[in-house]
């Protein structure tokens, strides 16, 4: 009696052990958490500069500069503080050396709250770094690490990334700002459906040609413009896509199914098309045993804008005629971005890979290990039927 | 209270507690292992195939079983091979149990370091699994039973509703071509997918524990359904949702889909949190599950009573669960256990049943 009674004392004993269960609890405030991160080509700022004079260094040859944005706990929480000195509701730390992983850990020694990746949201790479480094090799540690989730958003940038990160609205966190631009793909499809990292784990593993969205900085301020382009079997960057091309891009893939199409007509006066509806079909076809693709692009949408006074386009007069200009105007774009893709930078980013090995398996695993060489002497015809349904709310 | 003093399990306790038996880990890394044979997006095939082949396995088992009714395997197999030989299968089986449980408390470990709390020790995840576990076991097979069919409902729940948020995004396309490379490949998976249901075993001792012995067919093919629905499920929403690339190169593919999105303003943001932590339940009933089998095993076996035996268990499964070094080890012991229970398949419930059927059929022996 006396020892099962101690037994179950015992037991309750270690049970309470287990019943605080916050053994690697970390405080939210004592944290700082970080929103966006910037890739960039190894060069000292200034301040690391002036630490190193000072012999503060460590073996390292410089290969990348990392800068992370951190996000203040207070900012986070909706608690702002009235009088903040600083003024600014994140803080952007750099670091330069060879390993990721081993500049977040030397922020340690630089700043009093360790840094954690769960709510990281965006990565910029800059396109420079690109040409260096293979984007497997800038990954790897983004992938493997187990904070950062692979929801997160990887876009490119023209010049300095880091400088993407800066922005000069007072209230804003430029990681949010450039994650919550995606919305605007309800009104323009130069806005790609942004990259995650599970998808571009996936796309450097099978070794495909990709492209990745890219950011311009002028003055503080951030634009989507255009879309680099990464070569799959050597993972550097090769070029650029305009943003009419990087528009064609996301209609050729059925990603945007929005934007607008100018011309100008006969008068030499612009008018524009507004896409309602937008559908593309990629179909590969073999005749006599050479592969081609036939593209057929669907539209519909309204005439929205024109500047021509004397002879107004409308649904019984002209209609004809500026369907026909919106159309040639269409197939030009696209052919320019064909052009770009098969000649001058000889990659598949529009996806005519995954429509080829759905369509015709066998000839897919025949050309899969060249498949960009084979894409770039693959003749494509591109088919648009666009149709003006209406003309507004303004008829003369 | 309602308290049951017979032992024995309805229907509906025998389906939910094979059920809970087998899903478990499983469901984590299936499409990793999948993807990694086929190669092709079709590795959903592969586990229905699979699957289609343990239940005949499963029909199998339930059979002989049936023939011995009240008695599990480990009383039977003596009866049918005689004490030593079949003594001998049945420690077999029961190390394999050991085996088996000691690999899903780590992986349960393994998981929850590496997600949820980093920085605790291993020790003081898996002793508290087996304490809370060592008291369940103590409570008999209806005790369990009733655990498990309290949590059956909540953990499927909760992996329907991420599967449905995460079908933003699923793209069919991801699931194309059908049979691009043709069959080769799908044969290829079927090795990974008859794994995941290592644990069918328990079919030969639950039907014993039956209250009508004569549904034991309809519980466990029921019982083996929902597994075979859910991980046909799990693989078609991982594929298409993350593609075959990227599952093959993550670790944790099934969680890795959970981390892939974010939906601002539902109740959690984030799926993976609640989804791992209520997915613990589920690896903690697979755990239990097996520490029972175990236990009976070696209590039916030596002829013991099962109550020290259970304590006697709990250094033997935390040494278990320690012995992988690292994770490569965990995943090559995963994969060591497969072959186990193949190898376990043929010696148990088929040669069982081929010597059963040569003595009663054949020599006419009374059994």
């Amino acid at each position: 009696m006396y020892s099962r009674r101690f037994l179950l004392i015992l037991c309750c004993l270690m049970l309470l052990a287990t019943q605080t269960s916050c053994w690697s609890s970390k405080e939210i405030e004592d944290l700082a958490l970080y929103a966006g991160l910037a890739l960039d080509t190894g060069e000292l700022t200034p301040t690391e500069q002036a630490l190193e004079e000072q012999g503060a260094t460590y073996p390292k040859r410089n290969k990348i500069t990392v800068t992370i944005q951190m996000v203040p706990a207070n900012s986070v929480g909706g608690i702002e503080s009235s009088d903040t000195s600083s003024g600014s509701p994140y803080l952007n730390v750099t670091g330069t050396g060879d390993s990721v992983l081993e500049i977040f850990r030397q922020y340690s020694i630089r700043r009093e709250r360790p840094i954690i990746g769960h709510h990281l949201k965006v990565i910029v790479v800059s396109s420079e770094l690109l040409k260096q480094q293979k984007m497997n090799q800038l990954m790897d540690f983004v992938l493997r690490d187990n904070d950062i989730r692979p929801s997160t958003m990887v876009f490119l940038s023209q010049g300095r990334a880091r400088e993407t990160l800066v922005s000069k609205e007072k209230n804003e966190i430029p990681a949010f700002h450039i994650r919550d631009m995606i919305r605007n793909q309800k009104r323009t499809s130069k806005l790609m459906d942004p990259v995650i990292l599970s998808k571009m784990d996936a796309l450097m593993y099978s070794k495909r040609s990709y492209a990745l969205q890219n950011l311009v900085t002028a003055n503080g301020e951030v634009e989507f413009s255009g879309a680099g382009i990464i070569k799959g079997d050597t993972g550097h960057w090769v070029g650029m896509l305009n943003q009419e091309d990087t528009e064609c891009l996301s209609w050729l893939t059925n990603e945007g199914k929005t934007g607008v199409i100018k011309t100008y007509d006969w008068n030499n006066q612009p008018m524009t098309y507004e896409m309602k509806a937008m559908k593309s079909k990629i179909t590969a076809v073999t005749d006599g045993g050479n592969l081609a693709f036939d593209v057929k692009i669907t539209t519909e949408g309204r005439l929205s804008e024109t500047w021509n006074a004397e002879e107004y386009p409308s649904a019984t007069k002209h209609a004809q005629k500026a369907e026909k200009l919106f159309k040639e105007k269409l197939e030009q774009m696209m052919q320019a971005l064909i052009q770009k893709l098969q000649s001058d930078y000889k990659a598949d980013v529009a996806g005519f890979s995954d429509r080829l090995s759905i369509q015709k398996p066998a000839l897919w695993r025949k050309s899969e290990d060249h498949w960009d060489d084979v894409f770039s002497r693959t003749p494509i015809h591109i088919n648009v039927d666009l149709k003006i349904t209406d003309f507004g709310s303004f008829t003369n | 209270m309602f308290v049951r003093t017979d032992d024995k399990i309805t229907a509906t306790q025998a389906a939910v507690f094979l059920n809970n038996t087998l899903l478990g880990a499983g469901i984590l890394t299936l499409p990793r292992s999948v993807s990694e044979s086929v190669k092709t997006p079709d590795s959903w095939i592969s586990v229905l195939l699979g699957g289609a082949i343990v239940m005949l396995v499963v029909f199998i088992m339930v059979k002989i079983s049936q023939q011995f009714p009240g008695k599990t395997v480990f009383q039977y197999a003596a009866q049918i091979t005689g004490r030593v030989f079949g003594g001998g299968l049945c420690v077999l089986l029961v190390l394999y149990f050991i085996i088996i449980a000691g690999f899903e408390i780590r992986t349960l470990a393994e998981v929850t370091l590496f997600f949820l709390l980093e920085g605790t020790p291993i020790w003081a995840v898996i002793l508290p699994f087996l304490w809370l576990s060592t008291y369940l076991v103590y409570g008999g097979i209806n005790s369990i039973a009733r655990v498990f069919t309290i949590v059956f409902p909540i953990s499927i729940m909760i992996l329907l509703i991420s599967f449905i948020l995460s079908v933003r995004l699923f793209d069919i396309n991801h699931l194309r071509p059908v049979l691009g490379n043709g069959f080769p490949p799908v044969f290829a998976g079927l090795k990974s997918t008859v794994l995941v249901f290592t644990g069918v075993e328990v079919t030969m001792t639950l039907v014993a524990f039956m209250e009508k012995p004569k549904l034991a067919v309809k519980a466990m093919l029921g019982g083996l359904a929902i597994p075979l629905g859910l991980y046909f499920l799990t693989v078609v929403m991982v594929i298409g949702g993350i593609s075959v690339d990227s599952a093959i190169t993550s670790t944790w593919p099934t969680i890795d889909l959970m981390r892939s999105f974010e939906v601002p303003g539902f109740f959690f943001e984030r799926m993976e949190f609640p989804f791992m932590v209520i997915w613990l339940m589920q690896m903690f009933c697979n755990f239990s599950s097996f520490f029972f089998q175990s236990t009976l095993g070696i209590s039916q076996i030596f002829k013991i009573k099962i109550h020290p035996i259970i304590y006697a268990m709990v250094p033997v499964l935390f040494l278990s669960a320690m012995l992988p070094k690292s994770m490569t080890d965990l995943f090559a012991f995963g994969d060591a256990i497969g072959k186990m229970g193949i190898v376990l398949f043929l010696l148990l419930p088929v040669l069982l049943s081929v010597i059963w059927l040569i003595r009663v059929k054949g020599l006419k022996q009374h059994v």
